[in-house]
């Protein structure tokens, strides 16, 4: 994959098409992975320039997710769709955080060491309201294929991109 | 108006907020290095932004402001992340964030809260984040196959 996808400051659409698809690599949904994401929630609200220990939530505390009916700790949903926000980066570079949307819903827990693959498919290319549209399906899914998130994507470029 | 005590009790019509802040490049790279946004955009120097997922987290900054007993009984659920962005968001930017509860409904036995968020730039008034949030209020596991997703 290539790093931020642009050049010159023009947005590249270059080589995007209908049907192409994009994936990430599997990853491993540590219970450190479910912890980072709880410490650094706590690390943005603070915005006071230290680092903070979150919970105990659900995400990070077996005990309280016992407590709560849960087999154990589930991963927070935040942690997939950032995922699949870093695959939408890598595929689109600055494009995938400067005009769009996302959209995802949490359809199955993640549990821990469950192995996570995220996915993208250009479902269409569209002009709308004086700029170029990539809608997307995107998805996160265990390695055989069942789906944990859901949702779509879509990425605006300005009509001069490079490949509009 | 159900503010001033748990998030558990938000009703629709509620208004949360305004809370206003300074985007950090400190709190852009703890969060990004977290959920391994890896690019050096987020995480460098130069005309680092923020990924438009941190709205997420606004979200529980105007909980912070509008429910200070916290949660309440028992954790809530994330079900739904929706958000449509506008432009990059640069660290640095002072930004204001307002919530509005738009729904708050049952369905199998759960009590679902929609907020709607808009994060804006402090300076220019434009609309930089409109973010739609969904949870699972009281949320306890009556059957692990019916799980959805996170707080």
């Amino acid at each position: 994959m290539n790093a931020m996808r642009e050049q010159d400051g023009a947005a590249d659409l270059a080589g995007i098409e209908e049907g192409q698809v994009f994936t990430s690599r599997p990853k491993a949904m540590t219970r450190e992975r479910m912890r980072w994401y709880v410490d650094a929630q706590a690390t943005a609200v603070a915005n006071d320039g230290k680092p903070r220990f979150g919970g105990p939530t659900i995400h990070d505390d077996d005990d309280y997710a016992l407590s709560q009916g849960l087999p154990g700790i589930i991963a927070d949903g935040m942690v997939s769709t950032n995922w699949i926000m870093a695959l939408l980066i890598e595929a689109f570079g600055s494009a995938a955080v400067r005009s769009g949307r996302l959209r995802t819903k949490y359809v199955a827990p993640v549990y821990e060491d469950m192995m996570l693959v995220c996915h993208a498919i250009v479902t269409g290319i569209a002009e709308e309201d004086g700029k170029r549209v990539v809608c997307l399906d995107v998805w996160c899914a265990t390695p055989d294929d069942k789906k944990v998130t859901v949702g779509e994507a879509l990425i605006r470029f300005p009509l001069d991109a490079r490949g509009a | 108006m159900a503010v001033g005590r748990y998030v558990s009790d938000l009703s629709e019509g509620d208004v949360l907020g305004p809370v206003e802040y300074v985007v950090s490049p400190f709190t852009v790279r703890e969060y990004c290095h977290a959920v391994e946004i890896d690019e050096e955009a987020f995480l460098g120097i130069d005309n680092q932004v923020a990924p438009p997922t941190l709205v997420h987290l606004d979200k529980l900054k105007l909980y912070e402001a509008a429910c200070p007993a916290g949660t309440g009984p028992t954790a809530r659920l994330h079900i739904e992340f929706d958000a449509d962005y506008h432009r990059a968001i640069p660290v640095g930017e002072r930004v204001e964030v307002t919530g509005t509860v738009s729904e708050r409904f049952e369905k199998r036995g759960r009590t679902y809260v929609v907020t709607l968020i808009d994060m804006r730039s402090k300076e220019t008034g434009d609309l930089l984040v409109r973010y739609r949030d969904t949870v699972i209020l009281a949320y306890r596991q009556s059957a692990a196959d019916e799980t959805r997703g996170a707080a």
